[in-house]
């Protein structure tokens, strides 16, 4: 005799966010795509529908990341200091379906360059690439509200994810994504009820729901992993049970935070027992992805090639039914 | 040559001199020269609200961030910060002083602050809380009227035996204490009076005791004093004992406010050198105070106020007994008792009836004291059958939950914004304090004041009302940053963030405009989260919601003056059907006055004491994430709020 196995029945779809807008949709991409949209927890198919796979958008900056480690840096070494070839290598090489450009260059410790100096970034970025884009502030408040505004503008109709909006400066993004048809980061800093209290406070500024990407803030492998999954896990059920508040996509930054891991980058000379860093780096940063993947996350930021590759192959299996 | 000693003239605005050794700090030379300045943090230098303006001589004082670069061209320092070099003239600026004794009994007619500084009157003809009869009178303290017969050589009981025998004709008490002291002076007394004397009786720990003999017939004359002692306010009132009449009632600022304002803070000061002392004094002084004032008032001998009833939170019980309260905030958090017997009221420095009692209202736990119990007991909620809570909102928020089977209460510390105290322009309830605030869509403000007097600051009250305005008409967001990027000239940018105008200074009773901060909001916010948040978990623990919640009684220093829709509004109370609240004012005093006249009064508060159950929040660890939840306005479970609509 079968044993019949309980079913879980949601009352609540978490929404699908489309980044990237096509000619006929007023844009220029040649490509876009959507997340989100589940029905059930991450890949329990019997219970519900995962209408779209989990999309890996590639990171990329427009001045030379100063704290990459050497293995990060050797894929990219001849296009870090140019950003337009360096999305060109991403989608033509590695193929990217999605590129995040953080304009870093902005922050005052790291070039202080001017709100045109990003416009103009993120236009050549667009002109030279047809995937979507996720663009990122430089992480100072008061100059993202001096540069966003303005590459929201010079965007405009590209349909754009923009980040990121925290509790203390989502007004000015909100604002500048509304005027300009864009998506935007909601983040918070690993709490559910902040997550929700930022989406809550740019849904009250008019914004669409469907337009919002939460970052939970996730740690990387054996920094608070467990942490943030169990929070993206809690949001999911609460999502997936009616809180409108909180059924967005997720996207997790998955690069920045697993090449801050020791573990990570630091080179075999000084850790023998730990083995080649070149393939130790890659793995910590594919599993850092997959297992925000089983958490719920729609949209993966990365950074290393090889790891892109794994977890690549890693979603095509977990999305066979 | 330098003197050793300098004379510091206080001008607040009277002028006070004390002399003092150098380098003497100007807010300790100011507490032992009996003027008295703010100071919430107890002389850390932190608050900020010790400010006052050299005239003449020479200090030295620590720099501070609470000093704007323009108060300090102006010669403000703080009085905590700053050390006397030389002879000074100090002038203590309105804003500064500490006005303690003058919220008396004028402001109390005045203000008719229910909650705080309830009148008799009020108290009397005012809603009550207690149907009159539910406890049989039988007060701490009773006379009973002798005439003894005369021995003969036929009746040759001693004296004392005499005595006893006439009191057990009338009452039946088996066991019956009497002091050396008494016995000493019977033998005389009696054949002075003829064998007609007055026997005062008192309830000590399950005995009775002869407190005193009198000559002749004074049993009508037999007085007590009920107290609630406060962190921020001590009322005292005053009762006939044989009547029940309450014959007037009055409230003092607590003086141990200089030297901290919260519990935590009096209890680090009480282990500093001379610290318990102090404290122990300061609320002495309080309580001396008032009951001088009333016994005058209503033209009674002193002699006559036989027994005093003492409700209050655990610390301020132990700094009145001046017992050690260090080991309240050290964990596992036990204080040293709970259960204080009688004692005579002598013994802590309460100057009544030399032989009187003091009595202490039975607490829970460290933070859950007496005046909850007392509370408690005044709301009846040990008594209902339906499913009550009672929230003290006050720096230590303490709550109660349950009904005549079982109660639970935990405490949460709210921290002191909402008593006006670490808020920029905050005050305590009294003349001047605005109380209701109103924002027109054009942004046009209207505030009213206690007193109908010019405005000096903003009370609980009045942060309420202005916190639901300002999210209201969407000038601040629902987490309490203001949402206008464009400036008027009511917001603005201040020192300290983004502000909002109230009151400009011309139509003000001070030298600065009153405004809302950033920073206010915030200290509101939390203090609001707090006690929402733990409401919200003993309600969890007990697998029950708000909505099974059949009344609701708020007791502490709104009073009157709580605007419940506005307390909605901004997530302090639960969004329950309106009528399920009451107000009970000061619930601690009403019930101290109960157990003070009857003994089956203060059994119940016993059982009450014994039978509730302490939830402590701090080991909860569902509490930080309701608290976080709760950080929002009204909160972030927009659907546990449905009838708070913004603009």
């Amino acid at each position: 005799m079968s044993v019949e196995l309980l079913k879980e029945k949601w009352s609540n779809t978490i929404n699908s966010l489309t980044i990237g807008a096509t000619k006929e949709q007023g844009g220029s991409r040649t490509s876009i795509i959507t997340a989100g949209g589940e029905s059930t927890l991450p890949y329990l198919f019997s219970e519900g529908e995962m209408p779209h796979r989990p999309v890996i958008a590639m990171e990329i900056f427009d001045v030379e990341p100063t704290d990459w480690p050497p293995v990060l840096k050797e894929p990219f070494k001849d296009v870090l200091n140019n950003p337009v070839e360096w999305a060109k290598k991403c989608v033509n090489k590695y193929q990217a379906q999605s590129l995040c450009l953080k304009l870093q260059g902005a922050h005052p410790d790291f070039g202080n360059l001017s709100a045109d100096q990003a416009a103009a970034t993120v236009k050549s970025v667009l002109g030279a690439v047809g995937v979507p884009l996720i663009i990122l502030g430089c992480g100072n408040d008061e100059k993202d509200a001096a540069i966003l505004p303005k590459c929201c503008e010079v965007a405009k109709g590209e349909n754009c994810l923009f980040g990121d909006a925290t509790e203390k400066n989502y007004k000015t993004l909100t604002a500048a994504c509304l005027a300009d048809g864009h998506n935007i980061i909601a983040e918070s800093p690993i709490d559910i009820n902040i997550a929700k209290q930022v989406n809550i406070l740019i849904s009250d500024m008019g914004f669409d729901l469907n337009k919002i990407a939460i970052n939970p803030t996730i740690g990387a492998l054996g920094y608070g992993m467990e942490y943030a999954y169990s929070i993206m896990e809690r949001a999911r059920l609460a999502a997936l049970s009616g809180d409108k508040m909180l059924a967005m996509p997720f996207i997790c930054f998955v690069g920045q935070e697993a090449w801050r891991a020791k573990e990570a980058k630091g080179p075999q000379a000084e850790h023998p027992q730990w083995g080649p860093e070149a393939e130790r780096g890659p793995v910590w940063e594919a599993t850092t992805a997959v297992s925000m993947l089983v958490a719920g996350a729609d949209i993966l930021v990365m950074r290393h090639p090889q790891a892109v590759a794994i977890v690549r192959g890693t979603i095509e299996k977990l999305m066979e039914k | 040559m330098d003197k050793a000693t300098y004379t510091i003239t206080f001008f607040h605005p009277q002028a006070t001199q004390i002399e003092v050794n150098k380098g003497r700090d100007l807010l300790s030379a100011a507490v032992a020269a009996g003027v008295h300045i703010n100071s919430s943090c107890g002389g850390d230098g932190v608050c900020g609200r010790c400010k006052v303006i050299i005239k003449k001589g020479d200090v030295q004082s620590e720099p501070s961030g609470r000093i704007s670069m323009l108060e300090r061209q102006k010669g403000y320092v703080l009085a905590c910060q700053s050390t006397v070099h030389s002879d000074v003239d100090v002038e203590v600026p309105a804003a500064s002083r500490l006005e303690l004794d003058k919220i008396s009994e004028q402001d109390l007619k005045l203000l008719r602050l229910k909650g705080i500084y309830s009148e008799a009157s009020d108290i009397d003809k005012g809603k009550r809380i207690i149907a009159k009869d539910i406890f049989a009178h039988g007060p701490l303290a009773t006379k009973l009227y002798l005439e003894l017969p005369a021995p003969s050589l036929t009746d040759t009981v001693s004296d004392l035996e005499r005595l006893y025998r006439a009191i057990r004709k009338i009452k039946d008490i088996p066991i019956i204490q009497t002091g050396l002291t008494n016995i000493k002076r019977l033998g005389r007394l009696f054949r002075e009076s003829n064998w007609k004397v007055t026997v005062l009786l008192g309830k000590r720990n399950g005995t009775v005791e002869i407190v005193s003999v009198e000559p002749g017939d004074t049993s009508q004359r037999n007085f007590g004093i009920g107290l609630d002692i406060g962190t921020t306010t001590v009322s005292g009132q005053l009762v006939n004992l044989n009547t029940k009449e309450v014959l007037a009632t009055k409230a003092t600022y607590n003086k141990q406010a200089t030297f901290g304002s919260d519990v935590i803070s009096r209890i680090v000061y009480a282990a500093e050198g001379e610290g318990l002392e102090k404290l122990h004094h300061a609320v002495i002084d309080n309580i001396n105070a008032i009951i001088e004032a009333l016994v005058q008032e209503l033209k009674i001998n002193l002699n006559d106020v036989n027994a005093v009833m003492c409700a209050g939170n655990t610390t301020m019980a132990h700094l009145l007994l001046r017992v050690d309260p260090t080991f309240i905030r050290k964990e596992p958090y036990v204080s040293t008792a709970n259960f204080v017997p009688v004692i005579r009221a002598a013994e802590a420095g309460i100057k009544i009836n030399p032989r009187g009692l003091l009595s202490c209202v039975p607490g829970v736990s460290t933070y859950v004291g007496g005046d909850i119990t007392a509370g408690v007991l005044a709301c009846g909620l040990n008594r209902t059958d339906k499913m009550t809570m009672l929230i003290d909102v006050g720096t230590n928020g303490e709550i109660v939950l349950g009904n005549q089977d079982w109660l639970v209460s935990c405490a949460a510390s709210a921290g002191p914004a909402f008593e006006g105290s670490g808020v920029k322009c905050g005050m305590r309830a009294t003349a001047g304090a605005i109380q209701r605030v109103a924002i027109s869509p054009g942004g046009e403000t209207k505030v009213v004041t206690i007193g109908q007097a010019k405005p000096k600051g903003i009370c609980g009250s009045g942060y309420i009302d202005c916190l639901a305005e300002l999210f209201q008409k969407g000038i601040i967001d629902r987490n309490g940053k203001f949402s206008r990027e464009k400036l008027d000239a009511r917001i603005r940018m201040g020192e300290e963030g983004q502000e909002f105008v109230l009151v400009f200074k011309q139509d003000a009773d001070c030298d600065y405009d009153i405004v809302i901060t950033e920073a206010d909001i915030e200290n509101l916010k939390r203090s609001k989260g707090a006690i929402y948040a733990a409401s919200s978990i003993l309600l969890k623990k007990l697998n029950l919601g708000f909505s099974d919640i059949e009344q609701f009684y708020i007791a502490g220093g709104f009073g009157t003056y709580l605007d419940i829709d506005k307390a909605v509004t901004i997530g302090l109370l639960p969004d329950l059907q309106r009528k399920k609240f009451s107000f009970v004012g000061n619930s601690s005093l009403i019930g101290s006055r109960e157990i003070l006249l009857s003994s089956e009064a203060k059994k119940e508060a016993e059982a009450i004491a014994k039978k509730m159950t302490y939830l402590e929040l701090s080991v909860e660890h569902a509490y930080m994430d309701e608290y976080v939840s709760a950080l929002f306005f009204p909160h972030t479970d927009l659907s546990k709020f449905p009838s708070v609509k913004t603009k």
